[in-house]
């Protein structure tokens, strides 16, 4: 481990595989940030994968954490999810089958939903996209997001009804044709959407930083245990983050935490 | 045969598009372009039809949302379509994922490029001409360095050729004449050191090889050796120590947690619980101004390696960026030939800073943006990183005998070839086209992956000595790694992009993203196994022995043997003479407004000052969350608006230690008093560190000097700045640990006329604090708070001050402003201790724009107004126009709760805030100030003994003077979100800080729209 997060893992907690790509460089905080939220972590290089030196099914949950794999070269997360598609979609599969959770951050988030495992479930079918933010450019700002009340990713069932967590993408818009926005809708697929300081989902550029339709920022699949977000909730899991707190105490957990925690609670 | 993949989008939404079309309605008169759309096209070589079809459907086009075409148009319905690409011989960054993706898919091209095409329509009834997208392409897309217009299809994307021969060059023999021709081809040496190299040669009894001369040529070279800094200088015939060793000699007295200091790639101090923290901070302005968006990213890459190599690994936790720019809407016709238009330079530098550290995960969370009409022939780009590693490492490592050199990373091509000569050297209107091979497109990914390595063989303890490949390639690296041992380097063994380089182009290409290693032998497997799970390329290219020597073979062929001694120390000693600049003609200061209406549009004017506005577009395409690290943003508060004067920092997860980070520079105070601009661009950073709630007594400081080619008086004034240097360390006792000197900011225009542009000391500062919830942030808290501005004022100064800027002053203008550094440490001190003890609610350091910018950006940060009363400073004598725009660095504008008393916190220094006390520091401070200028002039008289600079504000010398602060209460703040500004409780102005907030965001707005 380069950084000082690691050894303090907590001897019971499930093991989450953090996968880690040429470019992906969220590794290191998402490993804190899990341990705080009662997992233990590895930082699992591709090549160890793909070298058979490590198994997807020695873990009991998978984060595909953020970055710029490959550069976001052709597009956000295009290189990592064919190679993923290419080497690694039977160990997947059978992940999945498992019922073993899966959450993807950010560039993990845009790496699922090429591989098609989000948000149907369907490993090799695309059906959904994440696009140029509307601005046309990288941006980081924080936003505010509200878990779905129906939605199949029932973790999120008890969460307080904002969440607050910094974005940092260039292409973070969700975009889907009209029916496959209507299925997700009926389906129970959003997870969570940007909501503005009325706490209703918004159109509006920054409260919805990227022009995500629907305000989507983040969807799981029909079983619910595959999730993925735009925002980053592994760079809140101390008060001390939040742009804020030097002028408004922190009154409860940090909202990056206590989604992880639910998440982690899935495994 | 090439098959050519055309993608575009299926929706009517295109940003990259409607990017450029808002690009055009801001900056062109094109009314007849209605829309723009953007295409990729992706060429591949060496792959069947099927093979090509197969790659654009599952890798290159995602058909949810876009549609492709093979060996077709993708685009046929806009008047017109063009398309850019690289330059062959640019290394496309993504042609290496590309590679890569279709290797995972089982097809393999021999080569692949990726480009954009761009495609135009018309308004209704309208027609785009030809030269209407010329005129597009040469404003807003083209970069005629690195890119080209594809009017035909390619008949190969290899690069081929033949690898040419070592020459010797027949050097014994050349006359004078001679020598000097062979220096124009590109060694840029002067006659002396052309003349120590013949004689070299004579004396062992052979002519050099090419390689031999470029390599003496890099190492000799200003950009490396730093001759300027580290020889003596005469000025006005007196005898001055060398400016390096005036720096190192004052550095080396205020050591303290200092683990390493001037020798490695960057500066290191202790940090906590076994941990240290380094910082280095460097310029890339010659590139820039050439290639913007591939000069600032090679700039961040070669800062990060700088950080990478330090000690034996450090972790990149921060990256800063510090721009100099034309304003952005300096009229065409005075930009010079073969400048480019400082709109599209400030877009495109951000956009490379950004692309860099922002897929390298490293957060960009401090810099500032500055503006004068000087620097439109040359940006001044600085940048800076920081990084982390364990205190055991923090000592540069020492190769040993038969350690193997081990090369990291990407491959070696012809990019870069010259660039630390070529930065060394003035521009003009010809820079452009001769040097475009000194610029290269960086590869952030490549040095992800360097770093991802690099740091796991650290933590498996595999490296003895690291360093970056720079400035100078392996030539540099390998040479300054081997100078105190000699190595043996079997160079035909490096990796090379493609065929075709001469040997002595291997080794000093400066392709970036690159390390080179010490490895012990028996570790030499387990570091290509850590880089082989990484995806990098490691090569075994040579080993170090104890020859004293520089032996560089080619297939076993001597290519190259040099005695280390010559290498290093060969350069002639000379005496670089200087004169010191004529005093400015004083120039009148114009009238102040008269009535309230004028003030109020003033006080407007310089919140839109382009040195004062708001930055916030250029940082928030800045990743400063990553690493999950963050406590103070670049802008933080409730709306995202409030600017932070450092960053804080936690780069240990999990506890609470912070990391402070802050920097200064005033180009325009440089360019009038390079002393007291230099005095004031630190003063501004301590300060900045300090309002935070960082401390200066755990802080080490960082020099940048940009200044013109320094001859005669740019030499003496450079020589001023480095005396400002030392007399701040002896007033704050802290070291300046690492620097930097760029000295070409000259142009020659091509009637010969010379531009110098303006010179910049940028201070940078970083230090340490326990812990970081005992900061502030400079937004405001409550209602009903007292405003107290803190520390000494020298408010006469509005030489170069925002306020005279727009009142259109000339640039000579009033006096610079002198900061007291014999009042400066304690101002420092009794600050920290207040945020530390917790009495502040909020702080902000008045720089650019003065007191009212400070209070109107704490308003707009916190969401309340402010009443400020003048009645306190003018009463000591400061007029309306000083007491609110005065710029005296080490001032802090306080916020205070009703019920604390300021004297508790900083002496009775302002005990009834008016006349008496604050008078008396006034002149306190004006003595004390113009005591340590003289005396730093009479240090000019002791070579070699510089330490005569530290009288000028000795050991007790300050206690005596500095036993309170100053002080004086300026305000209240207010629930009515105005900025309210009276006069002993005559009101003058009252604004909206809803006015002044829209005004301060405008101009960088319209720029980054």
């Amino acid at each position: 481990m380069s950084n000082a997060s690691n050894g303090r893992s907590s001897q019971m907690g499930p093991l989450a595989c953090i996968l880690k790509a040429d470019g992906t460089n969220c590794e290191v905080e998402t490993a804190h940030a899990l341990e705080q939220a009662g997992a233990r972590a590895v930082i699992v290089p591709m090549n160890r994968l793909r070298a058979g030196e490590v198994r997807l099914a020695d873990h009991d949950m998978l984060v595909v954490a953020g970055g710029f794999s490959y550069g976001d070269d052709v597009a956000a997360g295009k290189v990592m999810a064919v190679e993923l598609m290419s080497f690694l979609a039977d160990e997947m599969a059978d992940f999945v089958a498992a019922g073993k959770p899966v959450l993807g951050i950010c560039n993990g988030f845009q790496v699922l939903v090429r591989t098609g495992l989000l948000p149907f479930g369907e490993l090799g079918t695309m059906s959904a996209t994440l696009t140029e933010n509307q601005s046309g450019r990288f941006e980081c700002r924080w936003v505010t997001m509200a878990p779905e009340s129906d939605t199949r990713a029932d973790f999120l069932q008890g969460l307080p009804s904002r969440l607050e967590m910094p974005m940092a993408h260039r292409e973070g818009r969700f975009w889907a044709d009209d029916e496959t926005m209507a299925r997700l809708e009926a389906e129970g697929l959003i997870a969570l959407r940007y909501v503005d300081s009325n706490d209703e989902p918004t159109d509006v550029y920054p409260a919805n930083p990227n022009g995500a339709l629907h305000a989507i920022a983040g969807v799981c699949d029909p079983t619910g245990r595959i999730v993925g977000l735009m925002p980053h909730p592994e760079r809140f899991v101390e008060d001390v983050r939040h742009p804020a707190w030097h002028r408004r105490p922190a009154t409860s957990e940090p909202d990056g935490l206590v989604f992880l925690r639910a998440f982690t609670a899935l495994a | 045969m090439i098959h050519v993949v055309r993608v575009t989008s299926r929706t009517e939404r295109d940003p990259a598009g409607e990017d450029v079309l808002a690009e055009i309605r801001r900056t062109l008169d094109l009314p007849a372009i209605d829309r723009v759309r953007t295409a990729r096209v992706y060429r591949l070589e060496g792959v069947s039809r099927a093979e090509a079809e197969q790659l654009a459907e599952r890798l290159l086009a995602e058909t949810v949302d876009q549609r492709w075409t093979l060996d077709a148009p993708v685009i046929t319905d806009a008047a017109r379509v063009v398309e850019v690409a690289y330059l062959p011989g640019v290394m496309n960054p993504e042609a290496a994922s590309i590679l890569k993706a279709a290797g995972d898919l089982d097809v393999h091209p021999a080569a692949v490029d990726a480009s954009y095409e761009y495609a135009f329509y018309p308004r209704d009834g309208a027609e785009i001409d030809a030269a209407a997208v010329e005129e597009v392409l040469a404003r807003l897309l083209l970069n005629p360095s690195v890119e080209q217009v594809v009017t035909r299809e390619p008949d190969t994307l290899r690069i081929a050729g033949e690898t040419g021969a070592t020459q010797r060059i027949a050097i014994r023999s050349m006359d004078a004449d001679g020598l000097r021709a062979l220096s124009a081809e590109g060694l840029y040496l002067d006659d002396d050191e052309m003349a120590a190299i013949q004689e070299y040669f004579v004396e062992i009894d052979r002519e050099p090889t090419d390689l031999e001369l470029e390599a003496l040529a890099q190492t000799w070279s200003e950009h490396c050796v730093h001759k300027t800094f580290k020889r003596e200088l005469r000025v006005d015939g007196r005898k001055l120590a060398p400016m390096m060793r005036r720096l190192k000699r004052t550095s080396e007295q205020y050591d303290d947690l200092i683990l390493s200091a001037f020798v490695d790639n960057s500066g290191v101090m202790d940090f906590y619980d076994g941990w240290a923290v380094c910082g280095k901070v460097e310029t890339h302005n010659s590139p820039s101004a050439i290639e913007p968006y591939g000069g600032a990213m090679t700039g961040s890459g070669g800062v990060f390696r700088d950080i990478l190599g330090t000690g034996r690994g450090a972790k990149v936790v921060a990256s800063t960026d510090m721009f100099c720019f034309a304003p952005p809407d300096l009229p065409a016709e005075e930009i010079p030939p073969g400048a480019l238009p400082p709109d599209y330079l400030l877009r495109q530098v951000v956009a490379g800073v950004r692309d860099y550290g922002n897929r390298m995960g490293i957060p960009t969370n401090n810099g500032s943006v500055h503006f004068h009409p000087d620097f439109r022939a040359k940006p001044t780009v600085i940048v800076g990183a920081y990084g982390l590693l364990p205190s055991a490492l923090a000592a540069m490592g020492e190769p040993r005998d038969g350690d193997r050199i081990l090369a990291l990373g990407g491959r070696t091509g012809r990019d870069g070839i010259h660039g630390a000569t070529f930065s060394s050297v003035q521009m003009t209107a010809d820079t452009k086209a001769v040097n475009s091979q000194a610029v290269q497109i960086g590869n952030a990914v490549e040095e992800k992956r360097l770093l991802d390595a690099v740091l796991a063989c650290r933590d498996a303890g595999l490296i003895r000595a690291i360093t970056d490949c720079g400035a100078g390639g392996f030539s540099s690296a390998v040479g300054e790694m081997a100078e105190r041992i000699g190595c043996y380097v079997e160079l035909e063994r490096a990796p090379r992009k493609y065929a075709g380089l001469t040997p002595w182009e291997v080794f000093l290409s400066e392709s970036q993203e690159r390390m080179v290693l010490a490895v012990a032998p028996e570790d030499v497997q387990a570091v290509l196994t850590v880089c082989a799970t990484y995806n990098v390329e490691a090569t075994d290219i040579g080993y170090f022995e104890p020859t004293g020597r520089l032996h560089v073979a080619w297939h076993g062929e001597t290519i190259a043997d040099l005695t280390m001694h010559f290498l290093h120390d060969g350069l002639p000693e000379r005496i670089l003479q200087a004169t010191s600049p004529q005093p400015r003609e004083a120039v009148a200061e114009p009238e102040p407004p008269t009535e309230g209406a004028a003030w109020a549009a003033v006080a407007a004017a310089v919140m839109a000052h382009p040195n004062v506005c708001s930055k916030e577009p250029i940082v928030r395409q800045y990743d400063h969350t990553v690493q999950g690290s963050s406590v103070l943003p670049p802008y933080g508060g409730e709306e995202g608006d409030a600017p932070g004067d450092a960053a804080i920092m936690t780069p240990l997860h999990g506890r609470p230690y912070g990391l402070v980070i802050s920097h200064g520079l005033h180009p325009a105070l440089n360019l009038l008093d390079p002393y007291w601009g230099s005095v004031w661009a630190a003063a501004e950073a301590l300060a900045n560190l300090v309002a935070v709630g960082g401390n200066v007594r755990e802080a080490s400081l960082i020099d940048n000097f940009i200044w013109p080619v320094p001859e005669d008086e740019q030499l003496a004034s450079l020589s001023l700045a480095v005396d400002a240097c030392v007399d701040v360390m002896h007033a704050v006792k802290r070291p300046f640990i690492s620097g930097k000197d760029s000295l070409s900011s000259t142009y020659r225009y091509p009637d010969g006329r010379i531009l110098h542009i303006p010179p910049v000391l940028c201070v940078s500062v970083f230090g340490r604090i326990p812990d970081v919830r005992k900061t502030v942030s400079s937004a405001l808290r409550a209602a009903g708070s007292r405003l107290i501005l803190v520390g000494a004022r020298d408010a006469a100064g509005l030489g170069g001050s925002a306020y005279l800027d727009v009142l259109g002053a000339d640039e000579g203008a009033g006096r610079v402003p002198r900061v007291d550094l014999a009042l400066l440490p304690l101002t420092l001190d009794r600050m920290h201790a207040a945020i530390r003890d917790g009495h502040v609610l909020s702080c902000h350091d008045i720089s650019e724009g003065g007191l009212l910018a400070c209070a109107t950006e704490m308003g707009i940060g916190g969401d309340f107004g402010v009443a400020l009363d003048l009645g306190p400073l003018t009463a000591k004598g400061e007029t309306t126009e000083q007491a609110l725009f005065a710029e005296t660095a080490g001032v802090f504008l306080v916020e205070l709760a009703a019920d604390v008393d300021p004297t508790a916190l900083f002496g009775a220094g302002g005990a009834g805030g008016a006349g008496g006390a604050g008078g008396a520091i006034a002149d306190d401070g004006d003595a004390s100030s113009v005591a340590v200028h003289d005396r730093g002039d009479v240090t000019n008289d002791a070579v070699g003994d510089h330490a005569v600079g530290d009288h000028s504000v000795g050991e007790g010398d300050d206690q005596k003077i500095a036993t309170h602060v100053p002080w004086v209460d300026v305000g209240r703040t207010l629930d009515d979100e105005v900025l309210r500004v009276a006069n002993e409780g005559e009101l003058i102005f009252e604004v909206p800080l809803a006015t002044l907030q829209a005004e301060w965001e405008r101009p960088m707005r319209s720029v980054f729209h």
